[in-house]
This record gives structure tokens, C-alpha cells and sequence, in this order.
């Protein structure tokens, strides 16, 4: 039988947080595998244009951001491979992963899976998904040219992926539960297309369902703030109402989560289970920004590097004793 | 065997992104149709694949049978192109 592989770090995800993470530790020559299922550079890489990421005056469009990334981390010898980890197990000094590509070992492992878009769970959402009911803009706003579209949520994302879908859609609805708790500088962005008439905003709306027929979707049932029911004439939908966190792999892991399904991490960005990092949207209390991701990419890989050479949980127990 | 591999693709895509670099990690060739500079294909991708939405996959086997993949699919990609 075949050596299980080892390494001294597996980072679980190649979004933001690990590829910064893997920039860091693959320059010191730490022997450095990420796993990525699904894109690399995570929800960053299908933004369409990220206007808060530090160093770029004009901003940069997500993908671009991404890639930038991809070939920093890759110039220093990170090695990124396409597949999922399903396991992770603490066995001490080594942490064993079950992945699609067969087992391995890990001196220290840094979770970064990031998080997907929530779905609405209301009926025609699974039935018209990629058929009319869609999570990625950049991906399928294409076919959408001259059409009507309707966008549920009222958050950053929702209202980004408006803007970006107004080069595609004739008209966009978007329907928010509330309000609009998108940023100020988004909300401006978005004016303009208000103003022309071609984005229409709908407040206080709950969509109960996505209906259609054989060709594809064609509306979206839902009640008003009075709870009358209303109705959206639409060619596709676009939901964007919020993250879920990736976290099902650590589940019977021993990593604590919090209710919601993000892992706990201390100070030193370690979960409960020595040797285990947490950094980016995937860690709960994250400010789920690309700037914040990188930047605790880069604390878990001084951390982690601390924990490789026996000095992170050293200095713990000495903090301990000099405070009183 | 593969006899060719087509992609339909867009240029704002991430996910078309790691099915060519899947792809090229593997050594397999494939020819790429943008949809944003030709649009007038969109409508043969969704008949090819039934969805609306990119990358779609197509790998044509010698024997001229087709397997199609929608979105970014290892577990349906990997034993395609083998």
C-alpha cells in the first residue's frame, strides 16, 4: 500500500483568505496544499467589480482579483488542486483529511471554505435552478439580454449584481423583505438605473413562489408589506439574500461551530482542536469583506507557523502566568 | 476516447475559469465559444445543455457520442474526459 501523503499545512478553500495564507507560508518555504471545490478565489472571483479591496484605485473586477492571487500564491510554490475535502480528523500531531482524491496528512490545517449564497426554499427554486432561477450573475446574466429579471434580496450583493445585470436585462425587479441594507456608495450606484426606470425597487415584499411553465420561469408569486398577494412578470430570478457557511466537512470533527454553523476560533485565529485555523468568512464574527479575509489569511499563516515550530502554545501558557 | 472538447463560456464567468484550468491541468485541448462575443451561439448552448447558464461542457467521444456538463462539475467532468 501507497504512503499517505503528508504536508505541513492543507488549507481547506483557495478564496481570499487561503491564497493570502498560502502567499505567506509557501514564501517561508512551508510546504503549503490547498483544496478548492468549488472557484478559485471563492464568492470574490464571481463579483463582478470589487471597488473596497485595498491597492486598486479604480477597482478591479473579482475574477481579475482572483487570478492575481491564484499566480502570487503559485509563484512561491503553492500547490492548489481541484477537489473537495469531505473529513478532517485531529490524530494529534497529524490531522488525517478525507478528500476526493484519497487521504492525507496535515502537520496544521487552516479551514477557509468561505460560504455560499442562501437559497429562499420557497417552490420553483430547485425546479428552475439554471433554468431561470440563478445564484451567479457573471455566470448567466448573459442569457438574459433584453429580458426581464427580478432580483430577490436588498443587501450588498443583491444590489451589486443589479448594477451589473443592467447591462443584460431590459428591466430588473428587485424585491427586498425590508429595506434596502445595501452600502451608500452601492445605493448611489444603483440611482441612476432608478432614475431611467430600468431597475424598479420593491419593498416589504415576500416571495411565496417562482412560477413558469415548460419554457422556463415567468413569474414570481409574493404577498406586499399589507400581505396582499402581488405578482412579478419575469424572465429569470437572481436570489441573493445572504451566506451560508461551508462547514459541513468538520461536522463530527470536534471543531466547535457557532449556532449558525461558523467555526469558533481564539485570538490566534485556532479553533478548539490544536493545529486547526479558521480565517475569512467561514470564521465566525467575520466581517465577510475580501480585505478583512486577506487579512486574517495572513494572521492564521503567522499563527500557523508558530504552531509548526511549537511556539504558539507556549506562549499561551506564559501569557497565563505573567496575568493576574 | 475524446474527440473534442467545446466550452461555452463568458468572459465574467469564474467558474468557465476552473474548467479550463482543469482541462489544461489534464493536457486536454478544447475550443472555447464566448458568449459575449458570439452571442448569437446562446441560444445553441441552452439547447445543447437545456439551462441557462455557462460553462457548458461538451465532450464528443470518438464514436461520436456526446456527454454534456453543465457548470463547473468535477465529478461529472473527470470521468468525461477519461
Amino acid at each position: 500500500m501507497s504512503e499517505i501523503p503528508k504536508h505541513d499545512i492543507v488549507m481547506v478553500g483557495a478564496g481570499p483568505a487561503a491564497l493570502t495564507a498560502a502567499i505567506y507560508t509557501t514564501r517561508e518555504d512551508i510546504d503549503t496544499l490547498l483544496f478548492e471545490r468549488g472557484v478559485i478565489g471563492g464568492l470574490a472571483a464571481v463579483t463582478d467589480v470589487i471597488d473596497n479591496y485595498p491597492g486598486f484605485s479604480t477597482g478591479i473586477s473579482g475574477l481579475e482579483l482572483a487570478d492575481s492571487l491564484r499566480k502570487q500564491a503559485e509563484r512561491f510554490g503553492a500547490v492548489i488542486e481541484l477537489g473537495e475535502v469531505t473529513a478532517l480528523n485531529d490524530e494529534g500531531k497529524y490531522k488525517r483529511l478525507q478528500t476526493t482524491s484519497g487521504e492525507i496528512l496535515a502537520r496544521a490545517v487552516l479551514v477557509a471554505t468561505g460560504s455560499d449564497y442562501n437559497r429562499t426554499g420557497i417552490p420553483g427554486e430547485q425546479e428552475y435552478y439554471a433554468k431561470g432561477v440563478h445564484f451567479c450573475a457573471t455566470c448567466d446574466g448573459a442569457f438574459y439580454r433584453d429580458k426581464r429579471l427580478v432580483v430577490i434580496g436588498g443587501g450588498n450583493s443583491a444590489v451589486q449584481e443589479t448594477i451589473f445585470l443592467t447591462r443584460y436585462a431590459s428591466h430588473i425587479d428587485i424585491l427586498a423583505r425590508s429595506t434596502i441594507k445595501a452600502s451608500s456608495v452601492l445605493v448611489k450606484e444603483l440611482q441612476p438605473f432608478i432614475d431611467q426606470g430600468k431597475v424598479s425597487v420593491n419593498l416589504g415584499i415576500k416571495p411565496l413562489e417562482i412560477a413558469g411553465d415548460a419554457n422556463g420561469v415567468n413569474k414570481v408569486l409574493a404577498t406586499n408589506k399589507e400581505g396582499k398577494k402581488v405578482t412579478f412578470n419575469t424572465d429569470g430570478v437572481f436570489v441573493f439574500i445572504g451566506l451560508k457557511p461551508n462547514s459541513d466537512f468538520l461536522r463530527g470533527s470536534g471543531v466547535k461551530l457557532s449556532d449558525l454553523g461558523f467555526v469558533l476560533t481564539d485570538d490566534n485565529l485556532e479553533t478548539n482542536v490544536p493545529g486547526v485555523f479558521a480565517a475569512g468568512d467561514i470564521r465566525s464574527g467575520a466581517t465577510m469583506q475580501i480585505a478583512s479575509a486577506s487579512g486574517e489569511g495572513a494572521t492564521a499563516a503567522l499563527k500557523i507557523r508558530e504552531y509548526l515550530e511549537g511556539r504558539l502554545h507556549s506562549t499561551k501558557v506564559h501569557q497565563l502566568e505573567v496575568i493576574p | 476516447m475524446v474527440k473534442d472538447i467545446t466550452i461555452f463560456t463568458t468572459g465574467t464567468c469564474a467558474y468557465c475559469g476552473n474548467v479550463k484550468t482543469y482541462l489544461k491541468a489534464k493536457g486536454v485541448g478544447y475550443k472555447e465559444v464566448n458568449l459575449d462575443l458570439e452571442p448569437e451561439r446562446r441560444a445553441e448552448a441552452h439547447q445543447i445543455s437545456g439551462a441557462l447558464t455557462v460553462p457548458v461542457t461538451v465532450v464528443t467521444k470518438t464514436d461520436d457520442s456526446r456527454e454534456v456538463i453543465v457548470g463547473y462539475n468535477l465529478a461529472k467532468l473527470a470521468p468525461a474526459i477519461n
